[in-house]
């Protein structure tokens, strides 16, 4: 396979799993700051965490659900805007059309012009959910007719490699977003349970809500009977091996997907640098454990994860995407 | 047919039919007759045409527009804010040819790319064309797509061009002239392709009776003769790769479009690298060797070693690579002088003299600005000609005379005189029409030219699948059919060698075979 055309389907499967987790976050943070959810974090929080707190305020001189979802959804001078996602997923699979099945091309291509198709007015006058679920559903369809029609070859393993990645970045970057949330309760002296600051009832909201973000609720209800607290969420989120938004699940998805590419298996010694570090990365996740993770800190946890997640895709992009 | 007819009783009982207030006008049109009636091989076609309600229409022209939106088969309106996409205008009423006029246009362009390839292998080696003075020598040492640095050297098999895409138009006696050759990197086969697709899809109903022959062939005839080109000791399973400048060109969908049909790799000019004269592409296993190359970037920007050295498109080092036989390109390097338009006046001479026949399909009459003589009368007539831009495509660099205005005519005058060897001219020719739906609701003519795909492979055997792009002048009274000038498309449809039809009404049973009819009447009249 070409190294561009890898690169292709290795950024289309960024883009489309980057748009999912946006509309994802918008969908939470918007619904619970309507039905008034207590615990739940600023506008501000959601900015500094995806990094865009200066070019948000360059735009808008003010916070208002107009704007922050103009500027998550359809600003194409935002790079993350989920309009810019899809522009980006679009055209990678315009590049490499030859490469899919027609039917995953023409649906990224009727995900992009549906979403032309709306503008802030029409996605404030009704629902922005209907919105949001559009997004997420259009990424589900995606995901279901790679399954259903491309080869298990290598287009789809570069596919997947890019999905999982992405999706074990946004991940930690939910639960980040919590963090930055608590700041302000520690900083105000507030009772500290489990080393976070966590725990008063109306906390508990909150991290249903980042639940609910990532439809990992019900699934957690089934496998945590304990109810719902910091080191419970955290195991689910970072560590279950088989939840398929959890970043251990994510990165073995992905390490499987990257040996399929080089035709060796994941207990079988690195062949390359990309396998090395991701390999690494899978075993520590394999092995650590919610409570130690907490008590280290949450927040220096999360940023070495998504610090090696780029890593990572930094030696993916040197080994295989761009040929010297 | 008679009025009493079955289109005639149809058109009672539905009382509203498109081609009832359609005017043929002038013009040689191609679906129906001066007197009204559709011609006889196109009288299923008619009928179809005929019963469906002009809001019926209107809603299919629309499906086949979504369909082709979806399917990404657009290009982009430049200067619009976000750039607006825009579907290739399609026409849904088809463009019928008989079977007897396909045979004459088969013929008639399989001897013109023969003598064509045979001119271009003459012209790179011994010319002896210009030795015997059929074509004058600085006309082709002079053309711009000329190329010195490619003398002497050998193409597989040594044949050139190996897609060819000649434009025919028909006169208002209904006979197929030749307009222009395109030997470098035609383009428009996919609209081919997928205008049937399109058209099967939202009209099936259509195609009942008629026997319209299939095209779909075409891209297997392509794969085969490509495999064919790769170097003799690489040739048990060699890969051929599509070349494209990338996804900003406006033929990037054909591109896209025959790389997935053809099954091979499409590839860009930054994927590709010569390494002592092997070409090889850039893959996520390290590099892997490229045995042909179906190239759609033109010979300008084909490898910045030899010739421009600005391009970012091109491969350095391909032509050399080619040169030492151990690639093969398709089409061949420096084609474009024998499509350059001044070169055309002379194909009839061409095929004389290479084949010993005279030319099945007429040119144009065409007059040279080269020759003195021609000149002076190209100078005195500009009102009535049409002048052309020797190396301008697209509809650009023309002058239409009779629509023209004393100040566009007095500027080509100054151009013709500074530069003649750029310009030839030509009488305006009344192209045929064919209906073609227009908004809200009715069929009005418009002019139509084709254009049939040929292959040719390293024998210099030629095919051509029965079939081609049928462009339509949409704007109305326009002779420039170019999609840049708001030209679109129909499906082309050749008929088998018999077809047969038949129909019964009450006392009455009508048979067609070949166009020929015959009635049984039985005692009452329908």
């Amino acid at each position: 396979m070409l190294s561009r055309e890898a690169d292709a389907c290795f950024w289309i499967g960024r883009y489309v799993e980057r748009a999912e987790a946006t509309a994802r976050m918008l969908d939470v943070h918007y619904h619970a700051a309507l039905e008034g959810v207590p615990g739940m974090l600023e506008w501000e929080s959601v900015l500094a965490i995806a990094d865009c707190s200066a070019a948000f305020h360059a735009r808008h001189r003010q916070i208002s659900d107009r704007n922050i979802i103009s500027f998550f959804v359809f600003d194409t001078d935002n790079p993350g805007s989920i309009l810019s996602s899809l522009t980006y997923a679009r055209e990678n699979a315009r590049s490499i059309r030859d490469m899919v099945a027609s039917e995953i091309w023409e649906c990224l291509n009727q995900a992009y012009l549906d979403l032309k198709e709306w503008d802030i007015d029409r996605a404030l006058a009704g629902t922005p959910h209907a919105l949001f679920t559009k997004i997420k559903n259009d990424a589900h369809l995606f995901h279901g007719i790679t399954y259903r029609t491309q080869l298990l070859n290598e287009t789809r393993d570069w596919l997947r490699v890019g999905t999982f990645l992405e999706r074990a970045d946004q991940t930690t970057r939910l639960l980040d977003v919590k963090y930055h949330d608590l700041l302000p309760a520690t900083r105000a002296g507030k009772p500290e349970i489990g080393g976070l600051g966590v725990g008063g009832p109306a906390d508990i909201h909150g991290w249903i809500a980042i639940l609910r973000s990532v439809s990992a609720f019900e699934m957690y209800r089934k496998t945590h009977r304990d109810g719902i607290h910091p080191a419970g969420v955290v195991d689910f989120l970072i560590l279950n091996p088989i939840f398929p938004a959890s970043v251990r699940y994510s990165i073995g998805q992905a390490e499987e997907a990257l040996r399929r590419v080089s035709g060796t298996s994941a207990t079988s010694p690195a062949t390359c640098e990309p396998e090395r570090l991701i390999g690494r990365l899978r075993g520590e996740l394999n092995y650590a454990q919610a409570e130690e993770i907490i008590l280290a800190g949450l927040h220096e946890y999360l940023q070495s994860v998504q610090k090696r997640v780029s890593e990572i895709g930094g030696s993916i992009t040197k080994t295989y995407l761009s040929y010297q | 047919m008679s009025p009493h007819g079955v289109l005639g009783a149809r058109k009672r009982v539905l009382n509203v039919s498109l081609l009832e207030t359609y005017k043929t006008g002038n013009f040689y049109d191609e679906l129906m007759l001066p007197t009204g009636e559709p011609r006889p091989h196109s009288r299923a076609l008619a009928e179809h045409l005929g019963t469906m309600p002009p809001a019926e229409f209107a809603q299919r022209a629309r499906l086949a527009e979504t369909l082709m939106v979806q399917q990404g088969i657009t290009f982009n309106v430049y200067g619009a804010e976000g750039g607006v996409e825009r579907a290739f205008p399609f026409d849904l009423v088809p463009r019928v040819l008989t079977s007897a006029e396909w045979e004459t246009i088969e013929k008639g362009l399989t001897q013109r790319l023969v003598a064509l390839n045979l001119f271009l292998k003459d012209i790179y080696h011994e010319q002896n064309i210009l030795k015997d003075g059929v074509v004058p020598r600085p006309l082709v040492m002079g053309a711009a797509h000329f190329r010195r640095e490619f003398l002497g050297a050998d193409p597989p098999g040594g044949v050139y061009v190996h897609i060819g895409g000649t434009d025919l138009i028909r006169d208002e006696t209904g006979a197929f002239l030749v307009l222009e050759d395109n030997l470098r990197t035609p383009s428009g086969v996919s609209y081919m392709l997928e205008n049937r697709a399109i058209l099967a899809r939202v009209m099936p109903q259509l195609f009942q009776d008629m026997g319209v022959r299939p095209i779909a062939d075409y891209t297997s005839h392509l794969l085969h003769n490509l495999r064919a080109l790769a170097p003799e000791y690489r040739s048990s399973d060699p890969v051929v790769v599509v070349l494209t400048p990338g996804v900003y060109n406006s033929a990037y969908f054909e591109h896209s479009y025959l790389a997935q049909q053809l099954g091979i790799p499409l590839v860009e000019g930054r994927d590709l690298i010569v390494e002592e004269n092997i070409v090889s592409m850039k893959t996520t296993h390290g590099l892997k060797r490229v045995d042909v190359i179906y190239r759609r970037v033109d010979d300008d920007f084909l490898d910045p070693l030899t010739f421009r050295s600005d391009s970012a498109l091109g491969v350095a080092g391909l032509v050399n690579a080619y040169r030492a036989g151990n690639v093969a390109l398709a089409n061949s390097i420096g084609t474009g002088v024998a499509d350059d338009k001044v070169i055309y006046a002379y194909v009839p001479q061409i095929i004389k003299y290479y084949l010993q026949e005279d030319a099945i399909l007429p040119n144009v009459e065409t007059f040279v600005a080269f020759d003195d003589k021609q000149r002076d009368y190209i100078l005195a007539n500009l009102d009535k000609l049409v002048v052309k831009a020797a190396n301008e495509s697209g509809g650009y660099g023309m002058l239409m005379g009779p629509q023209s205005s004393l100040s566009e005519r007095e500027i080509f005058a100054e151009r013709i005189l500074e530069n003649p060897r750029n310009y030839i001219a030509q009488p305006l020719i009344q192209l045929s029409r064919a209906p073609a739906f227009v908004e809200p609701g009715q069929f009005e003519g418009r002019h139509v030219d084709l254009r049939p795909f040929a292959l040719c492979d390293r024998d210099l055997k030629v095919t051509i699948v029965p079939g081609g792009l049928t462009r339509v002048a949409l704007k109305k009274g326009s002779y420039v059919v170019n999609s840049s000038q708001g030209g679109g498309s129909k499906d082309t449809w050749v008929l088998g060698k018999s077809t047969m039809s038949m129909s019964m009404e009450p006392g009455r049973m009508q048979l067609e075979l070949d166009g020929k009819t015959m009635t049984l009447e039985g005692g009452r009249d329908a």
